[in-house]
C-alpha cells in the first residue's frame, strides 16, 4: 500500500509539474500548447541520454535547457500569428518528436527505449527505502517549481503576461514587447515540462516511446481547466483530484468484468475529454478562479489611488 | 516510378481534400480550427463499417448512411458545445474541440477496441495503364472527391445558401441585419462538415483500414492542406490538399518512409516562415 501511494504521489508530482508549466503558457500567457507530450518526451530522453555521462543533475538541467530551446524555436516561428497556428504547430511538434524517437534508433533505442537511467541520491540509502527518497525529491521539485512560478506570476513579468493574454493590442500600445514576453513564457513553460520529463525518467529508470501518449497533454489541459486558469494553487489541487479520479477507474476494471485494458484506457481518455468540455461549458473559471490582484497586493506601502 | 508517385500523390491529396474542405468551411464561419476533424473522420469510418460489415449493407449505401449519421453528430456537437462557447473566443473553442475529439475517438475505441477493421469489399486486381498501377480504391476516391468538390463549389458559389455562408463568414452582424441567421448557417455548415468528414473516413478506411487512430494520422496533413490553401478558402483547401499529397508521396524519393508523416509538419513550418497567409488566404492573419 505504501509503495502504491508513493507511486501515485510521484505520478501526481510529474503531472503537477506538467500542469504548472501549461498553466504558465496557457493559463497566464494565453498560449495553447497541444504538444505538451512532445516536450515531456524530449525532456525524458535528454535526461536518459545525458545522465549516464554527465550525472543526473546536469542531465536534468540539460533536458530543461533543450526543451527551452525547442520551445523558443517553435514560438519564434508561430507566435506572431493567431493562437490557432501555435496550437497546430505544437501538435505537429509532438508528432515529430514521437516519430524521431521511434526512428533514430542509434540515439533513442527506437521502440525498445532506454533502460538503466541513473537516479538521484541513489548512494544515500538502501534500495529498499529508495522510494521515500524519490518521493521527497519529487515533492521538493514540485515545491521549488511552484515557488518560482508563483513568484514569476506575481512579479511585473506575470502582470504584463496577463495583460498580453487579455488584450495584446493594448499591451503593445503601452509599449510592452508582446512577442518577447510570449516567447519567454513559452520557453519557461517548456523548460518545466523538460524537468517533468526528467522526473518521469528518474522514476521509471526505463523509457520508451509508448509511455508518451496524448493522455499526458489531455491530462495537463484538464488539470489547468479544473484548477482554474492562472491559479497555481488550483492547479495542484486539480492535478491531485483528477489523478485520484483516474486511478479510481483502475478499480472499475476489477468491479466490472466486461471491461478490458483497452476499454479502460479509452474510458479514461474519453472522460478527460468530457471533463474538459463540461468544465468549459459549466465552470470556465475552474474550481479556484485566478486570484484578482489589486494595486495594494503589489505595493503594500503605497497609499495608492485609495 | 516518378509518374506512379505523382499519381499516388494526387489521389492521396484528393483524399485529404474533403476533410480540409470541412476544416476550412467551419473555420471561415466560426473562426476557430476544429481539432475534432480527425476524430469526426474516424467516427464516420466506423459508422460506415458498422453499416457495411455488421449489417451487410453495400459500401456505397453504407457511406451515405455514415454521411447522414455524421451530419447529425456534427450538428449535435455544434448544438451542445460549440454554439454555447461561440462568444468566448477562438481559444476556448479550439480547446473544446480537442475535448470533443477525445470523446469521439474514445467512443470508437471503447466500442470496438484498437484492432483494425476492413470493409467487406472484394479485392480487385489493379488496372495497368501505360505502366502505371491504378487501384480500384484510387479510382473510387478520385471520382467521389471530384464529384463532392464540384457539388461543394456549386453550393458555395451559385446558391443562396453559399451566399448566406459567405455573408456570415464576412460579417455576422451585418448578415443578421439582412435576415441571415447565424445559427442556421452554422448548423448547415456543421452538417456539411459532418458529411465531408464521413465520406473521407470511408475513403481513408478503404485506403488503409478502420482503426481508432485513422483520423488522427490524417490530422496534421489536413491542417497543413488547409493552412497551405489559406484557412477559410475552400478552393485553397483543395489545391493545398493536392500539394500536400504530392509532397508526401514524392518525399519517399529523398526521405525514408518512416519520416513521411513529418513532411506535412515541415510544410506548415516552411509556410509560417515564408507566406503565413497561405496560397489563397486574402486576409493577413498577423496580429
Amino acid at each position: 500500500m505504501i509503495a502504491y501511494l508513493t507511486t501515485l504521489l510521484v505520478l501526481v508530482a510529474v503531472s503537477a509539474l506538467v500542469g504548472l508549466a501549461l498553466n504558465l503558457q496557457w493559463g497566464v500567457a494565453g498560449l495553447v500548447n497541444f504538444g505538451v507530450v512532445g516536450f515531456v518526451a524530449l525532456g525524458a530522453y535528454a535526461t536518459a541520454v545525458l545522465s549516464p555521462p554527465l550525472g543526473w543533475f546536469a542531465g536534468m538541467v540539460a533536458a530543461a535547457a533543450l526543451c527551452a530551446v525547442a520551445s523558443t524555436a517553435l514560438a519564434l516561428l508561430s507566435i506572431r500569428l493567431e493562437e490557432n497556428y501555435l496550437a497546430i504547430v505544437t501538435i505537429g511538434f509532438g508528432e515529430a518528436v514521437r516519430i524521431l524517437l521511434l526512428n533514430e534508433t542509434w540515439l533513442t533505442g527506437g521502440a525498445l527505449g532506454i533502460a538503466d537511467i541513473p537516479r538521484p541520491f541513489v548512494s544515500l540509502v538502501s534500495p529498499a527505502r529508495y522510494d521515500v527518497v524519490l518521493l521527497c525529491f519529487s515533492l521538493a521539485l514540485v515545491a521549488i517549481v511552484f515557488t518560482v512560478l508563483e513568484m514569476l506570476i506575481r512579479s511585473p513579468f506575470g502582470r504584463v503576461l496577463r495583460a498580453v493574454r487579455d488584450d495584446a493590442t493594448v499591451a503593445a500600445a503601452l509599449g510592452k514587447p508582446v512577442l518577447m514576453l510570449r516567447i519567454k513564457a513559452f520557453a519557461i513553460g517548456g523548460a518545466v515540462m523538460g524537468v517533468a520529463g526528467a522526473l518521469h525518467a528518474f522514476y521509471l529508470t526505463y523509457i520508451d516511446p509508448s509511455q508518451f501518449t496524448s493522455i499526458i497533454t489531455a491530462y495537463a489541459f484538464m488539470a489547468v481547466i479544473a484548477g482554474g486558469r492562472g491559479s497555481n494553487v488550483g492547479l495542484l489541487f486539480g492535478a491531485g483530484t483528477i489523478m485520484a479520479l483516474l486511478e479510481a477507474t483502475r478499480f472499475l476494471k476489477d468491479a466490472v468484468e466486461m471491461i478490458d485494458g483497452t476499454q479502460l484506457a479509452a474510458l479514461r481518455l474519453g472522460l478527460i475529454g468530457l471533463g474538459i468540455v463540461l468544465l468549459l461549458l459549466l465552470r470556465p473559471q475552474g474550481l479556484f478562479s485566478e486570484p484578482r490582484r489589486r494595486v495594494r497586493d503589489f505595493f503594500p506601502n503605497d497609499g495608492g489611488p485609495n | 516510378m516518378v509518374a506512379q508517385l505523382i499519381l499516388d500523390g494526387l489521389v492521396t491529396g484528393l483524399l485529404l481534400a474533403l476533410p480540409a474542405l470541412a476544416l476550412t468551411l467551419t473555420f471561415a464561419i466560426l473562426h476557430f480550427p476544429n481539432f475534432a476533424i480527425g476524430a469526426m473522420l474516424t467516427l464516420g469510418s466506423y459508422a460506415a463499417w458498422i453499416a457495411n460489415s455488421l449489417l451487410g449493407i453495400p459500401l456505397a449505401m453504407a457511406a451515405v448512411l455514415a454521411a447522414l449519421a455524421m451530419a447529425v453528430v456534427a450538428m449535435l456537437c455544434d448544438f451542445l458545445v460549440f454554439a454555447r462557447l461561440r462568444d468566448r473566443g477562438s481559444m476556448t473553442l479550439l480547446v473544446a474541440s480537442m475535448g470533443v475529439s477525445l470523446i469521439l475517438e474514445n467512443v470508437c475505441r471503447f466500442s470496438f477496441g484498437n484492432s483494425t477493421r476492413n470493409f467487406a469489399i472484394e479485392v480487385a486486381r489493379p488496372i495497368r495503364w501505360h505502366g502505371l498501377r491504378i487501384n480500384h480504391e484510387q479510382l473510387i476516391t478520385a471520382v467521389t472527391v471530384v464529384a463532392c468538390v464540384i457539388l461543394m463549389q456549386m453550393l458555395l458559389h451559385a446558391s443562396p445558401l453559399g451566399r448566406a455562408m459567405r455573408a456570415v463568414a464576412d460579417n455576422p452582424s451585418l448578415a443578421a441585419v439582412r435576415g441571415v441567421e447565424r445559427q442556421t448557417v452554422s448548423s448547415i455548415t456543421w452538417c456539411l462538415a459532418g458529411v465531408l468528414s464521413a465520406l473521407s473516413g470511408v475513403l481513408a478506411g478503404m485506403d488503409r483500414a478502420v482503426d481508432p487512430l485513422l483520423g488522427w494520422n490524417y490530422q496534421i496533413p489536413i491542417f497543413a492542406a488547409a493552412i497551405l490553401g489559406g484557412l477559410g478558402s475552400p478552393t485553397g483547401a483543395i489545391v493545398g490538399a493536392l500539394v500536400i499529397g504530392l509532397a508526401e508521396e514524392l518525399s519517399s524519393l529523398v526521405l525514408p518512409t518512416n519520416y513521411r508523416q513529418i513532411v506535412s509538419f515541415a510544410v506548415i513550418l516552411m509556410l509560417l516562415l515564408v507566406r503565413s497567409q497561405g496560397l489563397f488566404g486574402g486576409k493577413a492573419v498577423r496580429k
